[in-house]
């Protein structure tokens, strides 16, 4: 029945970096590892390893490059062994600092050693929260190794050393040396440590959506969805109450669906009034909550087939678009991609955007946005971090003449993964932004390549006698030579089908064609959704131990992603 | 996790510089912690310097993790020294070292029980659980009773922390000496009581572990239990609510109550959950096809409904096992009802990472197959992106089916354009086609599909047929031969049409397809029948067919044989009647061995002189096959021709034959492919792992029980808010509140007070407002509440006796409209109380 029987942590080279058994007498790591890598690859996150003493079902995650397995010899909730890992992975870093890497695990066994003792009692998962963990584990000081004991009081904020995330590590009240530990050091909220005092107060808000956008041939959006995250960082001294509106253009009971919540959000307020989280944050950074919002609206099916008018596209707003215009040329063997950018992420704040001019507003006293390092601004947004790519299938064998014939950018052909990486700089996108200025369909870049296949056959040979294409021609010799005693005897036949042979080449060379195209990008300052922090206070009277008149300093981001998201089939 | 996090981003540029220097800053710490010599180290660990100590122990743990235990093992005496620091950190350190030891020296490691024993008693709480949870952990056999008592010491904490500690030692003391179970069930029952929902939660997890089936121990906490459910940490609230599936399947018959069906159509399917067993254990099951105007209704019981109800708000939960557990609850105990409030938050599952994905995605899958109509709105999560593993790709195309039969007509076109947009330009990977061939053919195969639709996904497959990707047309014809077999004479034309395209298909597979169903339709409408044209062409190019093709050539023209002699029997036919063979037959059939015999010497003669014997083209044409067949270099192919041969060898007695080969072949059934997990119990490994995992699923794999038949359940009164002892004496009390619902019978008996201690631990939903309580007073105060149910108040007023109650007045749904009674008691007195209890029972 005990859940977890072991962890395991492996480094990227899979070299074991800890080996920690619970309960039982699970199979060492050194005959599970073996086991997992010869599993091909993608590998799930569950495998069942029948020819292990036990017979062990492996549960693995991989974070920030490292390894986590997790053995377990009996049948458990599968969800529950994989949330723990990465509860596990989250502890780690909250302790250690993000990222995650070897070298921090093995500089700290001590601290590791204490924090999976206390996650997990006797197999049984029992507290993984980072803040509840704060109260029994010190977390490591990294001022106060470099100190050695000096007689400073270590409370400085140890995010000057490098390589500890600003966020995990915050000033901390004196470490509990001794008996002499209050009887108070156990927090009343489960999730909030005990004692907590910071020297300036700050809470900033990171509100993040991920698209995935799916598009058909024909351009018409088939799926629009942008799962929001936001994650909150707490550095507010004492037990604060803390109440977050958000708003949205259309209502945000009709934007967001499908929330998830940190368990510090009063569920009862957000039925009631959806919109206002109030909560009492743990202390330092974690993830409020999580929603999605469909981006093309309940009545998208509706306009699906309803039409096929351009017009009635749904209307949907996001930064880049991309087609694949497969089987053109001659022989079909090219291909086009058009990359189209939205006008309205210029960078540059000519026309600001009503909606998102607003942003600023309704925020209290200090509530600024926060200055990006690059261009993108709220009012600005600008597109950054721009690569399109095409997986081809795998009976390409090469591409020739692969360039970028408007626009700008570097395309580059993968032959390991069989993909086309287009990359293009955030610099380029401005240029190619400012040159038509004028236009509303925003600014166009078109790649186009030739595919050559894996082995051609006989209705290559049949080409003989048709317009062979410029590009793929060198090929197309080398080929006809090889299989010359095919070509020969249907040479007769070719001179009479060389109309036909066209048309089967084109059909032939459709097996090359890619499928699909994806658009990968960032831009900050925007989110596909709408939504915005309208507000964020402290409630004073519920808050306990932040003296009055204390306003915490607060910040907030906004971010929109598409990783791959932006899809595109033809 | 931080799923998006900046810190990330900006790090992940100089990310590779920072991994070197980590790298190198590890390779000196490591280096330093080998270089240093034994001695040296217990010298450290011998120091009286605090800092000193504090460092060695960290070497030596560090050293535990990358060594053996025989490279830490000398050290144990010199670490188990420091145990008696006053040190915290230190305490903390030596401790662990322990835990990873102690095993090897049980004798030395005795040494310290004494020591650690002390520290029980310390002021600090957060001592006194770690000082239980490591001397319970420790697996020395001889102190089972020492932790026995510490067990007993801790329970009755005044921290939670400890009484958790407590109950989480349970199990784990059990292990090390099941002899201690009577006083362990005696313990975890006090703490199943607890008010705490901290402790609670853990208390479960030892139930679980240490006794499951003792379900007589839930009885009078389960109106406490399930309230908390809200407050209790992730990981017991799982517990919980894989303990109270249980616990309702057992302790709840399954109650229909038969109702006028409502006209509206939304009722159709609002059938009793398809929890089988208990369906079908209905007493009224035998009346329901009598009845067909009427409908089952599920009565729920007050007490289920109370669980069902407080499980509402954790679906929103950002643990996704608890979203799967209460899926589990809802689909295995609720109605409809409450099933579909789970299924958003399911789909919501799939925002999170990709393993996460994967197995929420079989689950959602379970769900699915038996309440397909609830997903069809979520159909955009569904739709297959380029970058999904084959895995989670898998199990979308396969629900894109199940939801197919319910979608509106513009769904199921989209659904389709989406399948075939895989099955044809999907070339990246060879089994998506398949896969997604296979999905159209299960969608045109559902009952629920329209004719139409049907003939539309046929229509899709047969333009599939001309493509270049072999792939594609061999796994397009698999589907359409399916598909044409379950109504052979609605696709007469179909076939022809099929049959056509054997000049186009190249590939071997295809045209194998083609030529079976050519066969197939041999024999229907035999005045118009092309099968015999087809055999003649095929033939013409046999010598270049591939293997499969030509097995089903050879089929093809054997069965074309049979037909025609079934059609025009030979001459004799009238004579076959008769007993003995008769001299034509004889001949005939010397003839054809003979025949077989000239082949053998001289082929071509024998082809002239059959055929100018035998004119009939059929035969000759089947003739033609073997001798073709018979040179051929595949055994296989050999084999089979002798086969045909022997079984056609005399042409007047081909029932043989004719049941071979003409026999109605079984409508292929192509069920969804997690059809075969479907008795798997949600959220459990075996659902995921299949039957790769043997019968029955893996081991430790439990089934659901059945519901408890009606009548052989246990006594609700078991459930009052009783002492076990007394709860025998409120059964008539609770025939009269039978009727009133779990909430009014919880307002019914009076709230109690609550109060706050010190130490106790603010409720963190009432800290939220979330159960319904005003302010803080209201939380749950981890002393025990004193309370009164009805009987009680009855008992007080007749003077009789005092029983104390525990009693949870935690209602989520009606507040607090009654008047409080408070009663205040000291903290000694709580314990005092835990103590009697506990003796009493």
């Amino acid at each position: 029945m005990s859940t977890i029987e072991a962890l395991y942590i492996f480094d990227e080279q899979n070299t074991p970096l800890l080996e920690h058994t619970y309960i039982g007498r699970p199979p060492a790591s050194s005959t599970l590892l073996p086991l997992y890598l010869a599993h091909p690859s993608p590998r799930p996150s569950l495998i069942y390893l029948p020819n292990t003493n036990p017979p062990t079902l492996l549960y693995s995650i991989i974070q920030d490059q490292l390894l986590f397995l997790c053995p377990c010899s009996s049948d458990t909730e599968s969800l529950q062994v994989l949330e723990f890992l990465h509860r596990v992975a989250d502890v780690l870093e909250d302790f250690l600092g993000s990222p995650l890497l070897a070298g921090k695990i093995e500089g700290h066994y001590d601290v590791v050693a204490q924090l999976l003792n206390e996650m997990v009692d006797g197999g049984v998962i029992a507290c993984t929260e980072p803040n509840a963990l704060r109260d029994v584990v010190d977390a490591p000081n990294f001022m106060k190794s470099l100190l050695g004991g000096v007689g400073l009081p270590s409370s400085t904020p140890s995010s000057l050393t490098p390589s500890s995330s600003p966020f995990s590590l915050a000033a901390r009240p004196s470490p509990r040396l001794g008996p002499s530990t209050s009887p108070q050091s156990t927090s009343p909220v489960p999730w909030r440590r005990a004692n907590v005092r910071h020297t300036s107060n700050e809470m900033y808000v990171d509100i993040v959506e991920t698209l995935e956008v799916t598009l058909s041939p024909s351009g018409r959006p088939l799926s629009a969805i942008a799962n929001g995250t936001i994650a909150f960082t707490a550095k507010v001294s004492g037990v604060p109450d803390l109440m977050l509106y958000l708003g949205c253009p259309g209502g945000i009971q009709n934007a967001v669906a499908l929330p998830v919540f940190h368990p510090c959000v009063r569920l009862n307020r957000w039925k009631e009034r959806p919109g206002e989280l109030s909560f009492v944050p743990p202390d330092g950074r974690f993830v409020l909550a999580g929603y999605e919002v469909d981006l093309l609206g309940s009545a998208a099916l509706e306009s699906f087939s309803a039409s096929a008018t351009a017009k009635s596209l749904p209307k949907l707003n996001i930064p880049a678009t991309v087609s694949v215009h497969p089987s053109l040329g001659p022989t079909g063997s090219d291909f086009e991609v058009r990359l189209r950018l939205n006008p309205r992420f210029t960078g540059k704040s000519a026309s600001p955007h009503p909606s998102t001019a607003a942003a600023k507003g309704g925020l209290g006293r200090g509530m600024s946005a926060t200055s990006f390092s690059s261009s993108g601004t709220t009012s600005a947004p600008a597109i950054e971090e721009m690569v399109v790519h095409i997986p081809l299938p795998s009976s390409v064998r090469n591409i020739s003449d692969l360039r970028v014939i408007r626009g700008i950018g570097d395309a580059e052909y993968g032959p390991g993964d069989r993909i086309i990486e287009w990359r293009i700089s955030s610099r380029e996108i401005s240029s190619l932004m400012s040159q038509n200025r004028g236009g509303d369909i925003g600014a166009t870049a078109t790649l186009r390549g030739t595919l050559i296949g894996q082995e051609d056959d006989s209705s290559d040979a049949l080409d003989n006698g048709g317009p062979v294409s410029f590009s793929a021609s060198t090929y197309d010799y080398d080929d006809d030579q090889t299989s010359s005693y095919q070509t020969t005897l249907h040479t007769a036949q070719s001179k009479e089908h060389s109309a036909d042979a066209d048309s089967k080449r084109i059909k032939s060379n459709k097996v090359l064609m890619p499928s699909c195209a994806t658009v990968s990008f960032s831009v900050k300052g925007w989110l596909p959704s709408g939504i915005k922090v309208e507000s964020l206070n402290v409630d004073q009277k519920r808050s306990k131990g932040l003296g009055s008149g204390v306003t915490p300093y607060k910040g907030v981001k906004y971010l929109c992603v598409s990783r791959r998201g932006v899809e595109c089939r033809c | 996790m931080h799923p998006s996090n900046f810190a990330h981003w900006s790090l992940s540029t100089a990310r590779d510089l920072t991994l070197e220097a980590a790298r190198d800053a590890s390779q000196v710490r490591r280096t330093s912690t080998k270089e240093l010599p034994s001695g040296q180290l217990k010298k450290l660990l011998d120091s009286r310097s605090e800092r000193d100590v504090l460092e060695g122990l960290r070497r030596v743990i560090t050293m535990s993790y990358r060594q053996p235990p025989s490279q830490t093992l000398p050290f144990f005496s010199h670490v188990i020294k420091n145990v008696a620091s006053p040190s915290l950190p230190v305490k903390k350190l030596v401790y662990i070292y322990l835990l990873q030891h102690a095993e090897h020296e049980p004798d030395t490691a005795l040494l310290s029980i004494n020591t650690i024993q002390k520290s029980l008693t310390d002021t600090n709480p957060q001592l006194r659980a770690l000082a239980l949870r490591v001397m319970s952990s420790i697996r020395v056999p001889v102190i089972s009773q020492i932790v026995s008592l510490g067990i007993k010491r801790g329970a009755g904490d005044m921290s939670p922390y400890v009484r958790r500690a407590a109950a989480l030692a349970i199990p784990k003391c059990y292990r090390l000496d099941p002899n201690t179970e009577p006083q362990l069930l005696e313990y975890l029952s006090t703490l199943l009581g607890d008010k705490q929902y901290f402790v609670t939660g853990a208390a479960v997890a030892s139930f679980l572990e240490l006794c499951p089936d003792r379900l007589d121990l839930i009885h009078p906490h389960y109106r406490s239990l399930v309230p908390k459910l809200v407050d209790m940490d992730e990981w017991g609230q799982l517990a919980t609510l894989r303990l109270m599936v249980v616990y309702a399947r057992k302790c709840f018959p399954r109650r229909t109550r038969k109702v006028k069906k409502a006209a509206s159509s939304t009722y159709t399917n609002a059938k009793p959950i398809k929890s089988t067993k208990g369906f079908y254990e209905s007493e009224s099951e035998s009346e329901e096809e009598q009845e067909q105007d009427m409908e089952e209704i599920v009565v729920l019981d007050p007490d289920l409904e109370l669980l069902l109800k407080s499980c509402q708000s954790l679906l929103q939960s950002r643990n996704a096992a608890v979203v799967i557990a209460v899926a589990r609850t809802y689909l295995y105990l609720g109605t409809l009802d409450y099933l579909s409030q789970a299924i958003g938050p399911l789909i919501s599952l799939l925002r999170s990472a990709g393993g996460i994905q994967h197995i929420a995605l079989y689950n959602i899958v379970q769900v699915c197959l038996a309440h397909p109509e609830a997903f069809v709105k979520y159909y955009t999560h569904f739709l297959v992106r380029s970058t999904d593993a084959p895995h989670i790709w898998r199990l979308k195309l396969e629900l894109l089916t199940l939801i197919f039969p319910h979608a509106q007509p513009r769904l199921q076109s989209l659904i389709l354009a989406e399948l075939s947009h895989f099955s044809h330009s999907g070339s990246l990977d060879p089994a998506l086609v398949k896969e997604s061939v296979r999905a159209i053919g299960r969608c045109s195969q559902s009952p629920a599909t329209s004719p139409q639709t049907s003939a539309r996904c046929l229509k899709l497959l047969l333009k599939h047929i001309g493509s270049a990707d072999t792939h594609l047309v061999a796994e397009s014809l698999e589907v359409i031969r399916h598909l044409i077999q379950r109504d052979p004479n609605a696709h007469r034309t179909t076939v022809v049409r099929l049959a056509k395209h054997l000049d186009a298909a190249t590939s071997p597979q295809a045209r194998a397809s083609i030529i079976w169903l050519v066969g197939e339709f041999a024999g229907i409408d035999p005045e118009n029948n092309m099968a015999a044209d087809v055999l003649r062409i095929l033939v013409k190019g046999f010598a270049d067919e591939a293997e499969p093709a030509k097995l089903q050539i050879v089929l093809l023209a054997a069965k074309v044989y049979v037909h025609h002699l079934n059609a025009n029997p030979p001459p004799e036919l009238p004579k076959v009647e008769e007993p003995k063979p008769s001299p034509s037959l004889l001949d005939d059939y010397q003839e054809e061995g003979g025949f077989r015999d000239e082949h053998l010497e001289s082929p071509p003669q024998a082809m002239e002189s059959q055929q100018q014997e035998k004119p009939h083209i059929i035969e000759a044409l089947y003739n033609y096959v073997l001798l073709l067949v018979r040179y051929d270099t595949s055994y296989d192919l050999r084999d089979r021709a002798r086969v045909y041969k022997a079984l056609l060898a005399t042409p007047t007695s081909t029932q043989l034959a004719s049941l071979l080969l003409l026999a109605p072949k079984p409508v292929p059934h192509t069920p969804s492919p997690s059809e075969t997990r479907k008795d798997y119990v949600l959220g459990s490994a075996s659902l995921v792992i299949g039957d790769e995992g043997g019968v029955g699923g893996l081991k430790g794999y439990e089934d659901l029980p059945r519901w408890v038949k009606d009548g052989h359940e246990p006594d609700p009164a078991l459930r009052d808010q009783t002492n076990s002892t007394a709860s025998s004496t409120y059964v008539s009390t609770y025939e009269a509140a039978k009727n009133m619902s779990a909430a009014e019978r919880l307002d019914a008996a009076a709230g109690g007070s609550s109060r706050m201690t010190p130490d106790s631990m603010l409720s963190p939903r009432s800290l939220n407002g979330m159960g319904g309580h005003s302010g803080i007073g209201a939380g749950v105060s981890k002393e025990k509440q004193k309370e009164k149910t009805l009987d009680d108040w009855l008992a007080e007023e007749s003077g009789s006796e005092e029983t104390d109650e525990e009693e949870d007045d935690e209602d989520e749904e009606e507040g607090e409209t009654e008047e409080e009674e408070s009663e205040y008691e000291t903290e000694s007195e709580s314990g005092d109380e835990g103590d009697r209890l506990v003796k009493d029972t």
